[in-house]
């Protein structure tokens, strides 16, 4: 048996989970870049270190973003991955495609790349991995032609994404997917021509469950939520009591203790509800949202790089959603034009909030500061306010 | 659009790229003009991308300006 020429990736094969290596190896039977590309990585096992330069060109004329330039530094051994430079599409939103889409899609990046993809990035954006720079105009105008465009990069506003919302998930609060599209239609020149001090995401949960993550991963997170009472059905209460243990399941484990279970009746509390939605998951037949639908706005979330993470922070307790959503994107622009004036280069808007504090910022977009604003319980909520504020009140 | 402001943004970035320096962030422009408004600036850059005077320079990450003469040339696939 021939010996193989990458046994160090080889090992990557052997564990319990699918290994992108075998995918690779595939791709390579048909495509010379992704045979260097499995060649070169083998030589960084080795080394241990990347063989990859990172960044330069953006390719696409008229665009900013939506490419990444990537250049092998050893092009002597592998001159089929010189230049591989990654393109992001932007995603549907939700992530619903129709079969003869992702075949276009497809058959385009074999036409013009690797063939090799990520599905998705981290952003959402279907990522094409490695094409060379005489090909990036060309694979732009067939993705142009197949109804794609590319997605954000660089500082600029980037992919925003949303969970599949009411498209598939019954306790949607907002139309999430609606949201999203409208707010990419709207900033196409902020994601396609990078203005920004850094880069600035923007996601949409369509409720509290927040299958994207957007309080974790987006700078402005747009969370489905309802007012009033939690609609509930008593008998199907009952009928979950075989099966669920409620006093211990439903509310010892409720956040707040807002609900009380005799044996025969579910009685929540509402107004100490927070709206985490952990009774409605348990017994999704017995219970339901409130009837007013609407938003949650937070601000400030962040990956670690370049400082620590940190989770979106409430600013607008309760916002009805509505189109065109003239209030959201009034809000939008207010935090963006706030955060492009006072930023240093590289500072998120979670960090900058940080850095000037919470209250500065209220001020400067306009906002009132509000109980639900305390950024964690038993936390002091005066830091909010102006000393003029707090004078006032004491007279 | 005032051309004085795109003509002295080109002097600026002449002037600031004599060094080993080449690439600036937009926030770097917008220091360099401080008495000018920031979205004019904006503006104006955006018209010196599309007359390719600048260029784009992106890390993937972040983004840069530099002026096209200086954009890093790419050596040709082999």
């Amino acid at each position: 048996m021939a010996e193989s020429k990458t046994p160090l990736l080889d090992e990557l094969e052997t564990g319990k989970w699918p290994s992108f290596v075998k995918e690779m190896k595939q791709a390579a039977e048909k495509n010379p870049m992704a045979r260097d590309l499995l060649d070169q990585l083998e030589l960084s096992y080795k080394d241990k270190i990347g063989h990859w330069k990172h960044g330069g060109i953006v390719g696409v004329k008229g665009y900013g973003s939506g490419v990444i330039g990537r250049y092998s530094d050893r092009p002597d051994l592998f001159p089929n991955v010189q230049a591989f430079h990654t393109l992001r599409v932007n995603h549907p939103t939700g992530w619903f495609y129709k079969t003869d889409a992702l075949r276009n899609l497809c058959d385009v990046w074999d036409k013009h790349g690797s063939g090799l993809t990520n599905m998705h990035g981290s952003t959402g954006d279907a990522i094409l991995l490695g094409t060379r720079t005489e090909h990036l105009q060309s694979c732009f105008d067939d993705l142009s032609d197949a109804g794609f465009d590319l997605g954000g990069s660089g500082s600029a506003l980037r992919t925003p994404s949303a969970c599949v919302g009411p498209g598939r998930c019954e306790w949607a609060c907002i139309d999430s997917l609606d949201v999203c599209y409208n707010i990419t239609m709207s900033y196409q020149d902020k994601i396609h021509r990078p203005m920004f001090p850094y880069k600035f995401k923007i996601k949409v949960a369509a409720c509290s469950n927040d299958c994207v993550a957007s309080i974790a991963r987006s700078d402005l997170s747009i969370i489905g939520t309802w007012k009033g009472d939690i609609q509930i059905d008593q008998n199907e209460v009952l009928a979950y009591a075989p099966t669920i243990d409620i006093q211990k399941e439903v509310c010892d484990l409720c956040p707040t203790r807002c609900m009380e279970w005799n044996g025969k009746e579910l009685k929540i509390y509402n107004e100490d509800c927070n709206r985490c939605m952990h009774c409605i998951n348990l017994m999704p037949k017995a219970l339901r949202p409130g009837k007013e639908k609407g938003a949650t706005i937070l601000i400030g979330g962040k990956a670690p790089i370049l400082q620590g993470a940190l989770l979106s922070w409430v600013i607008v307790p309760f916002m009805k959603l509505e189109p065109p959503y003239t209030e959201l994107k009034d809000l939008i622009e207010r935090i963006q034009d706030w955060w492009d004036e006072n930023a240093k280069s590289r500072e998120r808007l979670g960090e900058l909030i940080k850095r000037l504090g919470m209250r500065v910022f209220l001020r400067a977009v306009g906002l009132p500061a509000v109980p639900q604003m305390v950024k964690a319980p038993r936390t002091n909520p005066y830091v909010f306010f102006w000393p003029e504020e707090i004078k006032k009140e004491v007279k | 659009m005032s051309e004085n402001l795109k003509k002295h943004i080109v002097e600026l970035f002449h002037e600031k790229s004599k060094g080993d320096k080449k690439m600036f962030y937009i926030r770097d422009v917008t220091k360099w003009l401080p008495d000018e408004d920031r979205h004019a600036i904006q503006d104006a850059v955006k018209e010196l991308l599309d007359e390719e005077v600048l260029k784009y320079w992106s890390s993937g990450s972040s983004t840069y300006l530099i002026l096209a003469e200086f954009f890093p040339k790419e050596e040709p696939c082999s």
